[in-house]
């Protein structure tokens, strides 16, 4: 696509979401924003696999950090949003890349189970942990994130432009890292592994930047969710999440900005739509999701 | 006391340990003919192990009959599996196929939730083998069905690889597929093969596990899990290897669930297999899936 286009579509994009915000009634955002939790990990993810060609099926894991990091943070600090909310992206980053470099050369299959496991470890460890995260029951959030000036930031509207902002933040950042020396390195090791690392390219180290910055990113969206939703438990960032994210970026093609998204956004409204299939509704999107893979793959091979 | 204690892990590990055997073996056929890590394989269980308890339920199957109608139940839905998964994508990435398993397991799942609900099923025991006392290790008849199952499969299954033709091309074909190709083998035939085995397999184990936990809708992806990870100690190569692999697993946890509670077990369980996924030498880098 020539790069006008990309720019026009993009913006395109932005102001949608935009016009969506401003013109839909605050109650019918709460949906809206759950889809835009996923969307943001999806795009985290494309981090991982778009750029680095990494699979990764820890991204509820590091959201489901953020999410408890910052409220357990609130709780004793109420109002250092502006301390604990950086710090705790930057934390997840850090730990994020360090889990990611022993991994580094594992091969497909063994990268996605290893990473499933790191998120069962997170959530097992939620759930036994129960002084200090309430366990299976979950935990109220009393504190909501809080801006000097500002004030207190919360309620629907609020919260879908704070994901929107999010999310622009997060494909300026994927655009800018894709077509900057990082960018190619990192193409360079998704590409060919062997040839990247005989150019001296230091594999794991970089590859463990693009795995970082998912990891950051997926957990700002899980410190918004958090507070937003009031309550937070394991569940909700259960393996359901990550292998959601994947499915999305796999059907939307990993690499591609706007493609993943809009599929997480769309195919997601529309599962949504289902609630009223009743005890059908896994089958059926079992069979939404196939068909969604299977037409991505036959459009490629035409 | 303490011998006591080790009896009782003995037998609870072998019991779920054969289980996690029984998969693992049907994880490593279909991964070593296709490079393919089927996510659907404890959805295989589950809907095997729901049709024969309903098949039971309604006529009255004798045991050997029983055996035999798991196997072929597990052996259509592993056929299943597959033309609606890898034989649709022969040429897709990779990932794309991995990502047709978790759409297919969602698939059996709403199947299996809207034929049976969303209820746990104890299943008959439908092979009636008694306790077992072997000096002083005791084993209930859990554990036995679960080994004498897993056992004769294995033997069938390893006979069938090393002298039945179509079981020597499965091996030519997980070994080198376009040598195997040269040699007049289909490739597509033999990955079908490998995923109709790993369904009966699955069944198999379904018969075992049934009266020890119950049959539920959500149970699929933990077993496949530890599936993998019973194969992932194994090895993948050898079937004894890999058989061994589910035990290990599975008296390690019996002996966990004694020391720490459940939720603990799960956590170190998980951070066993990133570990030995990690540490596990490779040949080369390029020999990891």
């Amino acid at each position: 696509m020539p790069a006008v286009s990309r720019k026009a579509s993009l913006a395109l994009f932005f102001a949608a979401l935009v016009a969506i915000g401003l013109f839909t009634p605050a109650h019918r955002l709460l949906g809206v924003n759950q889809h835009m939790f996923l969307a943001i990990n999806v795009l985290a993810l494309n981090f991982c696999l778009g750029l680095g060609g990494q699979i990764s099926l820890a991204q509820a894991a590091f959201a489901g950090i953020g999410a408890y990091a910052s409220v357990l943070l609130h709780a004793r600090f109420p109002g250092a949003t502006l301390v604990i909310v950086p710090g705790v992206v930057l934390g997840t980053g850090l730990l994020a890349g360090l889990v990611s470099r022993p991994m580094e050369r594992l091969g497909e299959g063994f990268l996605a189970m290893a990473t499933l496991c790191v998120s069962l470890v997170c959530v097992n460890v939620a759930l036994s942990l129960e002084g200090l995260t309430g366990g299976a029951a979950g935990l109220m959030v009393e504190h909501k994130l809080a801006l000097p000036v500002v004030g207190a930031l919360g309620g629907d509207r609020v919260t879908f432009f704070l994901f929107t902002l999010l999310l622009a933040l997060g494909a300026y950042l994927f655009l800018a890292i894709r077509d900057s020396r990082l960018g190619r390195a990192l193409a360079a090791c998704r590409d060919d592994r062997h040839a990247a690392s005989s150019l001296g390219i230091d594999r794991a180290a970089t590859r463990a930047v693009s795995f970082g910055l998912g990891g950051g990113l997926s957990a700002a969206a899980g410190a918004i969710h958090g507070h937003y939703t009031g309550f937070i438990s394991p569940e909700q960032f259960s393996l359901e999440l990550s292998l959601k994210a994947l499915l999305f970026l796999v059907i939307g093609g990993p690499g591609n900005l706007l493609r993943p998204i809009l599929a997480a956004l769309f195919l997601e409204t529309l599962m949504g739509w289902l609630q009223f299939l009743g005890e059908s509704r896994t089958l059926v999107n079992g069979l939404l999701l196939g068909a969604a893979l299977l037409a991505g793959y036959w459009r490629r091979r035409k | 006391m303490l011998a006591l204690y080790l009896a009782q892990i003995v037998n609870s590990g072998l019991a779920l340990g054969a289980v996690y055997g029984l998969m693992a073996l049907g994880f490593s056929l279909i991964y070593c003919a296709s490079r393919l890590i089927n996510f659907a394989q404890g959805e295989l269980l589950l809907l095997g192990g729901l049709g024969i308890a309903t098949l039971a339920g309604v006529t009255h199957l004798s045991p050997l009959l029983a055996v035999a109608a798991a196997a072929l139940a597990g052996f259509l839905l592993g056929r299943v599996l597959f033309s609606t998964t890898l034989g649709l994508t022969l040429r897709a990435s990779p990932l794309r196929q991995l990502m047709l398993t978790v759409a297919a397991s969602l698939v059996f799942q709403g199947v299996a939730i809207l034929a049976w609900g969303k209820n746990p099923l104890m299943p008959p025991r439908l092979l009636p083998l008694p306790d077992l006392r072997l000096g002083p290790l005791f084993l209930g008849r859990d554990t036995v069905t679960g080994l004498a199952l897993a056992l004769c499969a294995m033997a069938v299954l390893g006979a069938f690889l090393k002298y039945a033709r179509l079981g020597r091309a499965l091996r030519a074909t997980s070994q080198n597929a376009v040598a195997a190709r040269l040699m007049g083998i289909n490739p597509v035939l033999c990955h079908s093969l490998s995923f109709a085995l790993a369904g009966a397999l699955a069944s198999l184990a379904a018969l075992a596990v049934g009266p020890q936990t119950g049959l539920r809708y959500d149970m699929g992806l933990g077993l496949g899990l530890k599936g993998f990870a019973a194969a992932t100690i194994g090895g993948y190569t050898s079937l004894g290897k890999v058989f061994a692999g589910g035990l290990a697993l599975g008296l390690c946890e019996a002996a966990l669930v004694l020391v720490l509670s459940g939720e603990l077990k799960e956590t170190a369980t998980y951070a066993l297999i990133i570990i030995l996924l990690v540490a596990a030498p490779a040949e080369s880098e390029g020999e990891r899936p």
